[in-house]
């Protein structure tokens, strides 16, 4: 039973890494520019694709290649902001009509899904393993691929809180955070702190994709379950709080793997949408509240 | 001009509507306008309650997969008569509605259309995987159609077409006569505008919400039983997401808050997506994404250059 | 220093200023008072940048600044002072200064602005780990000036710096505002604590409506007994 219930654990874990990076870079956009990316797993497809791309077709080794979709992605997304989102702030002026914001990366989502299909068809594309291998628990086995997606996301996370809070450059992106207004005060350029927390948003987005191409296989929708999930995370996290969503994360992994237990898998993706539901009934700002502005 | 655009384009476009299935017998063609129609109406439900009322729901799916599973599963299992079937199918969207209604009373903005979208995953994943209930995966199908058409297949769909008309067009203006001739309607704007000082005037906005979410989610589900009476197939992707995305485009294209924009987007941007579907499948669903990503922008009235924006 | 010349702001449709000039000398402390709704705040925003005004001209030492974005006047030697302050309350003390010296061209020299801004001000670099929120209401306006000055600025707009606090921590910020001023800095302050800015103001300008109602010394508008009525007899300070 202790062995079950191990095992359980340490597979929440390893995919509470891969939530972490997806949730934290959704939860990143929102406490910084107040606009939910819809298209957020559209950035973790592209990652695939990236990954796809450069290993498959280019021959390069795994670490370039992951690295190669990381930066891929993050310069495809330094365009979304002064492309889509600066107009329409310039439409809707201080008026706050976050609806809008999400109606418009609704239809970057649609437009990018449909788009990938038509570029590069529907077919699942086979990506092989970066790390052969498994690593032998006694009680369990963990494949090198996930510990690597573990491992991975946790560095690539580490360096985001550190540059968040020692580099001059992330100080500034939290002051945009909590005061806009007050930042620009400061000599800090929003559009520039906006395009480029975007970008990094989906830039972890896309490393994630990247890393997980061995395992979910890179097609057009690939990311959309996780989009979902994300919103789940990040409003059981407190919408803005970094920290939240790291820690929503791997609650709602974990709660997925021992739920195995009590409920057919197929109602496992129900998990975090209940979870969502409640919290938004009982708590809306989550269960570490909502950092920066909220 | 666009006023005058308006003014003739509109009855132009339900004189068209009309004679369609006079004018071209032709079976293909008749499909897509019967479609076209059941889209129309979703669309002018989202619009009353998003566009409207400033309830932005991103789970309009689920309404719509309600009303179809409900009127298909009625008339499968409990022999239902179809014009039974679409009361009971609005009914129980309706129902519903209301009860998303209630949380929704509280949310504002992001959180709604967040909840919305769970509620719509969820209908989709019982959908999916609820077999005894739903036929899981392949959907329900063996089930009758509307009873005391005519025989000959032709006629058999322009009969069928001739009813979706009446059923869309008789809810669509009696959503329009909601909006813009009674109190409530004034309600619903107001809430929209500004609802901390529709509360200050005495609106009592919780009421108003929720018949918002009724009406809306009662015409959504109306549209499902049509869809599912008329394609005579119901599967779980009709609770999809792109279901959603689909009939934002639509709502945004024709013009947000006015209950008739969004038909006549629906209309166009459906004939539009159906049209390409010649070059290939996939490139409607592009042209669905750049559509509402131009028009939220570029042309925030939309098509129907209403006097407010959303 | 600073030339507002007939500007016309406000936001979106809503016309808040109709037509105001003013001037600020080098080295001058400039006061701006009046009834509520006057359009105070809105000159400073419109001056800084916050707002573009609808007509009009703002120019520092003969550069128009109309058009500017906030970050960019800030680069010009202006600094903004907000109403409440405007500090990052859930950031340390360092964090916050360090943010006012982000305008600098390097990490090194932002750094060493704050540890001239601890010379000057010894009360905070005590406090430099503490969140700014929880620094006392008066500490907490000293802050945003002390910020404000990172950069070195020769102008501060201050909005309304004594707004809701203890008459103790008024004295206070206003000694600071004397200091500096002391060493050259020119100010524009709004206010709606008539006495306070009196004592300090080299000139005063009253708006009513949207409108320049008066200009003059302070003792200039003491002994107008029209101003006096309106709006002396009003402020109890």
């Amino acid at each position: 039973m202790l062995e079950s219930l191990a095992e359980f654990a340490i597979q929440g874990i390893v995919l509470g890494g891969l939530y972490a990076l997806f949730a934290v870079g959704l939860t990143l956009i929102f406490g910084v520019l107040d606009v939910i990316n819809v298209a957020h797993g559209e950035f973790f497809a592209i990652g695939g694709y990236l990954a796809f791309a450069t290993i498959v077709v280019l021959h390069w080794p795994g670490a370039a290649g992951v690295a190669g979709a990381a930066v891929g992605t993050f310069l495809l997304g330094l365009g979304v902001y002064p492309l889509l989102l600066a107009p329409l702030k310039r439409r809707l002026g201080a008026r706050p009509r976050g609806p809008l914001y999400l109606v418009l990366t609704l239809g970057l989502s649609t437009f990018l899904q449909s788009s990938l299909l038509a570029a590069a068809g529907g077919d699942y594309l086979r990506v092989p393993p970066y790390a052969g291998g498994v690593l032998d628990l006694s009680f369990t086995a963990v494949s090198h691929q996930r510990l690597l997606v573990l491992v991975v996301s946790i560095v690539l996370l580490g360096g985001l809180f550190l540059f968040l809070r020692f580099h001059r450059e992330g100080l500034a992106v939290r002051a945009v955070a909590q005061n806009p207004d007050a930042a620009q005060a400061m000599g800090i350029n929003l559009r520039r702190v906006f395009a480029l927390t975007l970008a990094l948003g989906v830039g972890l987005a896309g490393a994630g994709g990247a890393l997980m191409a061995p395992l979910f296989n890179v097609y057009p929708t690939v990311g959309f379950p996780l989009t979902i999930k994300a919103f789940a995370i990040t409003i059981l996290g407190g919408m803005g709080n970094l920290a939240g969503a790291l820690v929503a994360s791997f609650l709602i992994s974990l709660a997925e793997a021992f739920s195995v237990m009590l409920i057919p898998s197929e109602w496992q993706n129900a998990i975090a949408f209940a979870v969502m539901i409640v919290m938004l009934l009982l708590r809306p700002s989550g269960l570490l509240g909502g950092g920066g502005r909220r | 001009m666009i006023a005058r655009v308006r003014v003739i384009a509109v009855p132009a476009a339900l004189v068209v509507a009309a004679l369609l299935p006079a004018l071209i017998p032709h079976p293909f063609v008749l499909t897509l306008a019967t479609q076209a129609m059941v889209w129309a109406l979703l669309a002018a439900s989202w619009d009353l309650l998003s566009g409207y009322t400033g309830q932005v729901s991103f789970g309009h799916a689920g309404f719509f997969a309600l009303g179809a599973y409900a009127a298909a599963t009625a008339t499968k299992h409990a022999d239902l008569s179809p014009w039974l079937g679409l009361v009971f199918a609005a009914l129980v969207a309706a129902l519903v509605g209301g009860l998303a209604g209630f949380p929704a009373l509280r949310l504002r903005g992001h959180y709604l259309a967040l909840v919305t979208l769970g509620l719509a995953e969820i209908v989709r994943l019982v959908a999916q995987n609820w077999l005894e209930l739903t036929g899981g995966p392949f959907g329900i199908h063996d089930y009758r159609t509307f009873p005391g058409l005519p025989a000959a297949p032709l006629a058999h769909r322009q009969a069928r077409y001739v009813i979706v008309v009446a059923i869309v067009a008789a809810s669509v203006v009696a959503m329009r006569a909601l909006c813009e001739r009674t109190p409530a309607g004034k309600a619903f704007r107001a809430i929209r505008e500004d609802e901390v000082l529709a509360e200050m005037l005495g609106i009592r906005t919780t009421v108003y919400k929720l018949l918002a979410f009724v009406v809306s989610s009662a015409f959504a589900g109306l549209a499902g039983a049509l869809y599912a009476y008329d394609v005579q197939l119901v599967s779980p992707s009709v609770a999809s997401a792109a279901t959603t995305s689909f009939v934002i485009g639509m709502a945004v294209f024709g013009g947000l808050g006015t209950v008739w924009g969004p038909v006549l987007g629906a209309l166009l941007l459906f004939g539009l997506s159906e049209g390409l579907r010649f070059i290939g499948v996939v490139y409607n669903l592009i042209a669905v994404g750049l559509v509402i990503m131009i028009f939220v922008v570029f042309v925030p009235r939309g098509l129907a250059g209403g006097r407010r924006t959303a | 220093m600073l030339r507002v010349a007939d500007v016309r702001s406000g936001y979106g449709k809503l016309e808040i200023l109709q037509s105001v000039s003013l001037a600020v000398g080098e080295g001058e402390i400039v006061g701006l008072i009046g009834p509520n709704g006057a359009g105070k705040s809105t000159l400073l925003k419109t001056a800084f940048g916050y707002l573009a005004p609808f007509a009009g001209e703002v120019a520092l030492e003969g550069r128009p600044l109309v058009g500017l974005r906030p970050d960019q006047v800030v680069r010009l030697g202006v600094g903004y002072v907000a109403q409440a302050g405007g500090l990052f309350a859930d950031m340390t003390v360092h964090e916050n200064l360090l943010l006012g010296g982000y305008a600098l061209r390097s990490s090194r020299e932002a750094r060493a602005a704050v540890d001239e801004l601890y010379a000057r001000f010894p009360l905070f670099a005590a406090r430099r780990r503490q969140p700014a929120g929880s620094l006392s209401g008066g500490e907490q306006r000293i802050l945003a000036v002390a910020r404000a000055l990172a950069v070195r600025p020769r102008l501060l707009l201050l909005d309304e710096p004594s707004a809701a606090l203890a008459p103790r921590f008024i004295a206070d910020v206003y000694d600071t505002i004397r200091a500096l001023n002391g060493g050259g800095i020119a100010m524009l302050i709004v206010e709606q604590n008539v006495e306070a800015i009196l004592a300090v103001a080299h000139r005063v300008f009253v708006l009513d409506l949207g409108r320049n109602a008066f200009d003059g010394t302070p003792a200039e508008l003491r002994a107008s007994d029209r101003i006096r009525r309106l709006y002396l007899g009003e402020d109890e300070g």
